[in-house]
């Protein structure tokens, strides 16, 4: 290969996105060209220049987006129900869910459900016990004893929703964020809570909870979140090890490059161990190719022998 | 009444793999939606800020890009995979945000000012208060140079650029959400890259 058609390459060898065979190619010629390893330096920069770049999205953005597309859906729904006039369950299944939390179980729903379309539909019907079980989010009848003069008995266990305001270094408000982080049928709560969490990621509590979510939540997104915060704790032994852990073990690719970022972002001798496993595990060529050039640039070698 | 309710509580309770999730938001079942719009929302309002360069017109088009994404979902038929379908209705609603710009000539979001050039919707990491007055200037300079190199770019170059560097999509999968080949979108990542060296050669 020349020069000239190795630096034309070298923006797609930075990313990964040349063949094996052309791949082997740059780098036989960069092993004899020194103004070749020169330019890919420089290119290396220019790439770590823009990926400094954060966009100063606005705080509450993604939060307002999601509440305008919950409000948006949930009325596209509700006229679909009214011009229909039929499958009115249906519907409100796509109305309700939009508006309770994710967690709260079918039983409440279908309560709920009576209240919201008992006053649309059948208001005499319904409109008695409306009041009376509309309001519990969790709803579940444990017995029933008709008697002889023709009552029953109904004994109900119920899930009331409070709303909790305080601030967050507030005990209580924490301890009830990091019960949401371990919520398991909602990783859109445990994306928030730990959103919120990672402002005080300097608790050794916190922290730890973010490194059991980025070691063992089932959702990318979550482990995502929780990588973020663990960011300017890169230093921190305990951080590191759940990391490379996660540059190991992680089966998402861009949790993997998260967590090689930030693992290099504190690069020390420790992590050569864990970049030359990358260098023979990693199947995605960026991590494969960050992980040789960091291993190059603390003068290690990239295999282990 | 009760067998409806036996499949929202199995939705609820078992995480699903994202064809399930897919399927269950087809027949109606808005926790899947719901799941499935925030696993991809946050790199959805990224790519708009990015391309956009405005708060208001990310939220439109994470608005209008989820919408379309709820009403045409019934008919995916898994032909191609849900993110590139994803992705492909976000570029499309960014490049008609862009078009309809290029009608309303946009001011920069690059601003002089007494410290130098800000460019007002990208930052870099400043590193705190007690981080050095002089890397705090080339930063600030260094984003205005990113915001304004971003600029120059073609709106395919960028989106292009946006989705292989930051977003960390292969050629492979950027060519199928722009109904390109690979070897185009590896063409257009090369110019791109090519213009904004060119024109950020000060900092690097």
């Amino acid at each position: 290969m020349t020069c000239a058609e190795v630096v034309k390459q070298i923006p797609l060898y930075s990313y990964g996105e040349v063949s094996a065979e052309i791949e082997e190619r740059i780098e036989a010629h960069l092993s004899e060209c020194e103004s070749c390893r020169e330019e890919l330096a420089r290119y290396r920069a220019f790439a770590d220049a823009l990926s400094e770049r954060k966009e100063a999205t606005a705080p509450g953005l993604l939060t307002a987006c999601r509440a305008d597309l919950r409000r948006q859906i949930a009325a596209e729904s509700a006229s679909h129900t009214q011009r229909s006039g039929s499958n009115w369950f249906e519907s409100l299944r796509i109305f309700s869910q939009f508006h309770i939390p994710l967690r709260i179980p079918v039983g409440a729903m279908a309560l709920l459900a009576i209240g919201w379309f008992g006053a649309r539909f059948t208001p005499e019907k319904f409109g008695g016990i409306q009041a009376g079980l509309a309001q519990p989010m969790f709803s579940n009848v444990q017995s029933i004893e008709p008697d002889t003069s023709g009552n029953v008995k109904i004994a109900v266990d119920e899930v009331h929703r409070r709303v909790v305001s305080g601030a967050l270094d507030d005990p209580r408000i924490r301890e009830l964020l990091l019960s949401a982080v371990r919520e398991e049928s909602n990783p859109g709560i445990r994306v928030e809570s730990i959103g919120v969490l990672n402002g005080s990621a300097d608790l050794q509590v916190v922290r730890q909870a973010l490194i059991e979510a980025v070691s063992h939540d089932p959702n990318p997104g979550v482990r995502l979140k929780a990588l973020d915060g663990l960011k300017q704790y890169a230093g921190d032994a305990t951080v590191r090890k759940a990391l490379a852990n996660v540059l190991l073990k992680d089966d998402n690719a861009g949790v993997r490059v998260q967590a090689i970022d930030v693992l290099t972002a504190h690069s020390d001798d420790s992590i050569v161990g864990v970049l030359q496993d990358v260098m023979q595990k990693e199947d995605d060529s960026y991590i494969r190719s960050r992980a040789r050039t960091l291993l190059q640039g603390m003068r290690a070698s990239v295999g282990t022998y | 009444m009760y067998e409806a309710a036996e499949t929202m509580s199995a939705t609820l309770a078992a995480p699903l793999d994202e064809a399930g999730l897919i399927r269950a938001a087809q027949n109606g079942d808005a926790d899947a939606f719901e799941r499935l719009v925030r696993a991809y929302d946050q790199s959805v309002l990224r790519i708009a800020m990015n391309l956009l360069r405005s708060p208001d017109e990310a939220r439109d088009v994470y608005q209008e890009a989820f919408l379309k994404i709820f009403r045409n979902l019934r008919q995916f038929r898994f032909d191609c995979s849900f993110h590139t379908w994803l992705y492909r209705v976000v570029t499309n609603v960014c490049f008609d945000h862009l078009r309809r710009r290029k009608v309303r000539k946009e001011e920069s979001t690059v601003v002089e000012t007494s410290e130098g050039p800000v460019d007002q919707i990208t930052q870099i990491e400043e590193g705190g208060p007690a981080a050095n007055p002089e890397r705090q200037t080339w930063n600030r300079e260094l984003s205005a140079g990113i915001a304004a190199a971003l600029e120059e770019l073609t709106p395919r170059e960028r989106m292009v650029f946006e989705l292989r560097h930051y977003e960390g999509l292969r050629l492979r999968a950027i060519g199928e959400i722009l109904g390109t080949s690979e070897e185009a979108a590896k063409n257009c990542l090369f110019r791109a890259t090519q213009k904004m060296r060119t024109r950020l050669e000060a900092f690097v």
